[in-house]
């Protein structure tokens, strides 16, 4: 009878623990629906909202792309100082010419003609060849020409210098093979007295030197890093600006953590779209390089936009002022794209910078990206840029405590 | 009678542009998020970026060799490559497995491999080979190992051929190695570096977005806090629309002209920056500039209605003006389309124009297409600036006497 009574009772506590188990969640879920319902008025009430999400990260892609769609520059303006005017001076000259990158656009009489139109912009780079070049060969006293390339803009000299030199080499080379075959020796022959040992260069996995394949892979997560974090930190900043933060934190019942959740959520899922279309948008439509397979990318992209939504909630935790925080969320995301790397290796900085490089997001992302698309290697190879894009969102949490006391007690400054 | 009302008129203009001045002025330097943009952003960020491409140029880049042909001539191929600036030789592999897990782990960046046969190759009078794989993460990776290598094989090539050609004299030698001789003279920016290339074109871009940010920043605030929500008060000081335009342009390019010095001035000096440029010139060359940005940002500031909305909407924009401007990607292939919507842009002409004149020497009448270009802009964004600010004074003044009718309104109806 006892154990009977103690059995019913037992049951009885149970079920009614049940019951509340199940009445607390639905008004958990009661609440959190009512949480979304505000933030997507707040978002459909604010076109900004739609500018950052939507036109922004497109405007950006779009740019990118069709910025680069050559790839690699290709008939770069020259310039010729010809003085020898010679068969062989010009023959020089129509091979530079037709080489890829490089276009001949204006002949100059003098030198100082063809510096002026440097510096007004229209020629990246000069070949000069002097009076008497033709001559001095043929008398075998080693002429010299000379290439002028303007480093001012750097991407223009690199590629416009290797056409010169190739061609300097060349120019040399024919005077040379001239002799030879009239010496009687065969191309073969020719080619290895010429060129004993011979540079094979393989670039890996970029073959064409693809600007676009180097610069957009991490120009367009960039963009999106800055986005994410300025709108993360409008968003909460907003609550307190117009007054709203304390109704806010009262609707999800005092919980900052749903809150939280609640207001990044939506945020989330149009920033991973967006997400999902450049990584679509460069492995599928544009076919880069992409050895992982792009369901590794869409990963390594969630990745990223939690990590940067997560320091948009840090910075904002850490400087609870909305200018602050968004300008230095601003700050993060420009330096982002210098110090992770991408077109100045982190190894040539300067020292004291190097270390710092480990606190932007977008040098983790470079690294995952490089590692796993563009080279093919296994994840475990950049594991620890993994962990770094999880901390970014992970680490928020032990302040959320202090953002709740600053979202209660701070007031907007202007 | 008309001279004294003359008179009248302009010391009553003047007072108004006076006081004018004077209330921005205070409103700048009390505003902490504008003297943010104003003042410490001009003033710390040159100072990262210098700090982070200082060095210019990457130096000994770590690369792996492996050297299968195991000779005299393939190790000093190889110690030649180690003794280069741009390369250093961080392991000597048995196989490319092992060189290659060396590139997974990122401790090298590229793979020389020597095959078996170099020298016999060499000594048999046939070409013989040398590879080299990069890792294309970063191009300056590649052109670092590849100037590596080319020089080298080109300096032992000179040294094989006049070897083979049994020549008496050097001069001989000379004409063996190389019958047409050449130089490559890189000029404007001689170390081919890093720094003196993107910072001057990033430092124009940081004058026009602060400027940008600032002013913007301003009008939100004054919209803010407004109790019509207007950007211009109505009150007798804000009568005439030429004032107020030219007593906040005024404060405006105030502030910028030290900002200007010190960005364009002593931060090349400080970083050993190409700096060969006219100080004249370049005083005569940023006038036009700063007064069209400051119209710019003006123009800009009329339709922001919340202050924060402004870093949302003009940040992302920086780089893509940075691209546009055709400094660091060839203004030759910039597609026709970006190029035109670029020209609305002060900073595509002030960057172009600085550029060549602060690292390439270039005089007033080379960058005169740049300068007659940013006077156009001038003018435009100040016609622009001005109908803005008549239609914000229009409405401003629309709406006090609609508030002044309700009240008036609400009188009568109280009073009946």
């Amino acid at each position: 009878m006892l154990f009977e009574s103690k059995l019913l009772r037992y049951l009885r506590v149970q079920f009614y623990r049940g019951t509340g188990i199940v009445g607390k969640s639905v008004r958990q879920a009661i609440m959190t629906a009512r949480l979304f319902r505000r933030e997507f008025i707040r978002m459909a009430e604010r076109p900004v909202y739609w500018f950052v999400m939507v036109f922004a990260p497109l405007v950006c892609y779009a740019f990118f792309v069709t910025l680069m769609k050559t790839g690699l520059p290709q008939d770069l303006p020259i310039g010729l100082v010809d003085l020898d005017n010679t068969t062989t001076s010009r023959s020089i000259a129509r091979n530079l010419d037709a080489m890829q990158q490089s276009h001949i656009t204006q002949r100059f009489a003098n030198i100082t003609d063809a510096r002026r139109a440097m510096q007004r912009g229209e020629i990246y780079a000069f070949f000069y060849i002097p009076r008497g070049t033709t001559h001095k060969a043929n008398r075998q006293e080693q002429p010299t020409i000379s290439c002028y390339i303007n480093y001012a803009y750097l991407i223009a000299g690199s590629l416009t210098y290797r056409d010169m030199r190739m061609m300097s080499e060349l120019a040399s080379g024919a005077a040379a093979r001239k002799v030879l075959y009239a010496k009687g020796a065969g191309e073969r022959q020719a080619m290895a007295f010429l060129q004993p040992i011979v540079v094979e260069t393989h670039a890996i996995n970029n073959p064409w030197l693809n600007y676009s394949v180097y610069l957009n892979n991490t120009l367009l997560p960039g963009m999106l890093i800055l986005l994410i974090s300025m709108l993360t930190a409008y968003g909460i900043g907003t609550e307190i600006k117009d007054g709203e933060a304390h109704e806010w934190l009262t609707m999800a019942g005092g919980s900052i953590r749903r809150a939280l959740l609640v207001k990044l959520v939506p945020q989330f899922v149009i920033f991973w779209l967006m997400g999902a279309l450049y990584v679509f948008l460069l492995y599928g439509y544009l076919q880069f390089p992409c050895h992982c397979g792009i369901p590794v990318m869409l990963l390594n992209m969630t990745l990223l936009v939690v990590a940067s939504q997560g320091l948009g909630v840090l910075l904002f935790a850490i400087l609870p002022s909305l200018r602050m925080s968004m300008s230095v969320c601003a700050l993060w995301g420009v330096l982002g794209f210098s110090m992770s790397g991408m077109s100045y290796p982190v190894l040539a900085m300067h020292p004291a910078v190097q270390g710092l490089s480990v606190l932007f997001p977008l040098r983790h992302y470079f690294l995952l990206y490089v590692n796993c698309a563009l080279n093919g290697f296994p994840l475990q190879y950049a594991w620890t840029n993994v962990l770094a894009l999880l901390l970014f969102s992970l680490v928020p949490h032990f302040f959320l405590g202090r953002l709740k006391y600053s979202l209660l007690n701070y007031t907007y400054v202007p | 009678m008309l001279n004294q009302f003359y008179r009248k008129y302009w010391r009553e203009s003047f007072q108004d542009w006076l006081f004018i001045v004077g209330r921005e002025a205070r409103r700048v330097f009390r505003d902490e998020g504008a003297l943010l943009f104003f003042i410490f952003l001009p003033l710390f960020y040159p100072v990262l970026y210098s700090l982070i491409y200082t060095t210019e140029t990457i130096k000994q880049v770590p690369v792996a060799v492996v050297d299968d042909s195991r000779t005299n001539l393939s190790r000093e191929y190889l110690r030649k490559v180690d003794a280069t600036r741009d390369v250093r030789i961080v392991s000597v592999c048995a196989n490319m497995e092992e060189a290659k897990e060396l590139v997974r782990r990122r401790e090298a960046y590229g793979i020389i491999f020597v095959p078996s046969g170099f020298k016999n190759d060499i000594v048999a009078h046939r070409q013989s080979r040398v590879h080299i794989f990069c890792d294309m993460s970063g191009l300056l990776y590649y052109k670092a190992i590849l100037t590596a290598n080319t020089d080298v094989s080109l300096t032992m090539n000179a040294h094989i051929k006049a070897e083979r050609a049994g020549n008496f004299t050097a001069e001989q030698d000379k004409m063996t190695q190389q019958p047409i001789a050449y130089e490559t003279v890189s000029i404007y920016n001689p170390q081919t570096g890093m720094a003196s290339f993107i910072l001057p074109a990033v430092l124009i871009l940081i004058l026009q977005q602060s400027l940008l940010l600032g002013v913007g920043l301003l009008a939100g605030t004054t919209r803010e806090k407004n109790t019509l929500r207007e950007l211009i008060p109505v009150e007798h000081h804000h009568n005439g629309l030429l004032r107020i335009v030219f007593g906040k342009a005024f404060v405006y390019l105030t502030i910028y002209v030290v900002q200007s010095v010190y960005c364009l001035g002593i931060i090349p000096r400080v970083f050993a920056l190409p700096q060969i440029g006219n100080p004249l010139t370049l005083a005569f060359f940023l006038l036009p500039f700063l007064l069209s940005v400051v119209f710019f940002a003006m123009t800009l500031s009329a339709l922001i209605r919340e202050r924060e909305n402004v870093i949302l909407i003009l940040v992302f924009t920086s780089l893509i003006l940075l691209f546009i401007s055709g400094i660091s990607w060839p203004s030759a292939v910039v597609p026709k389309f970006w190029k035109m919507l670029s020209y609305i842009f002060p900073s595509t002409f002030g960057i172009n124009g600085f550029v060549r004149i602060n690292t390439m020497g270039a005089d007033l009448l080379s960058v005169r297409k740049e300068w007659d270009a940013l006077w156009l802009l001038t003018a435009f964004y100040f016609i622009t600036c001005c109908i803005s600010f008549r239609v914000r004074i229009l409405r401003a003044r629309a709406k006090t006497y609609n508030a002044i009718l309700e009240k008036r309104h609400e009188k009568t109806v109280g009073a009946h």
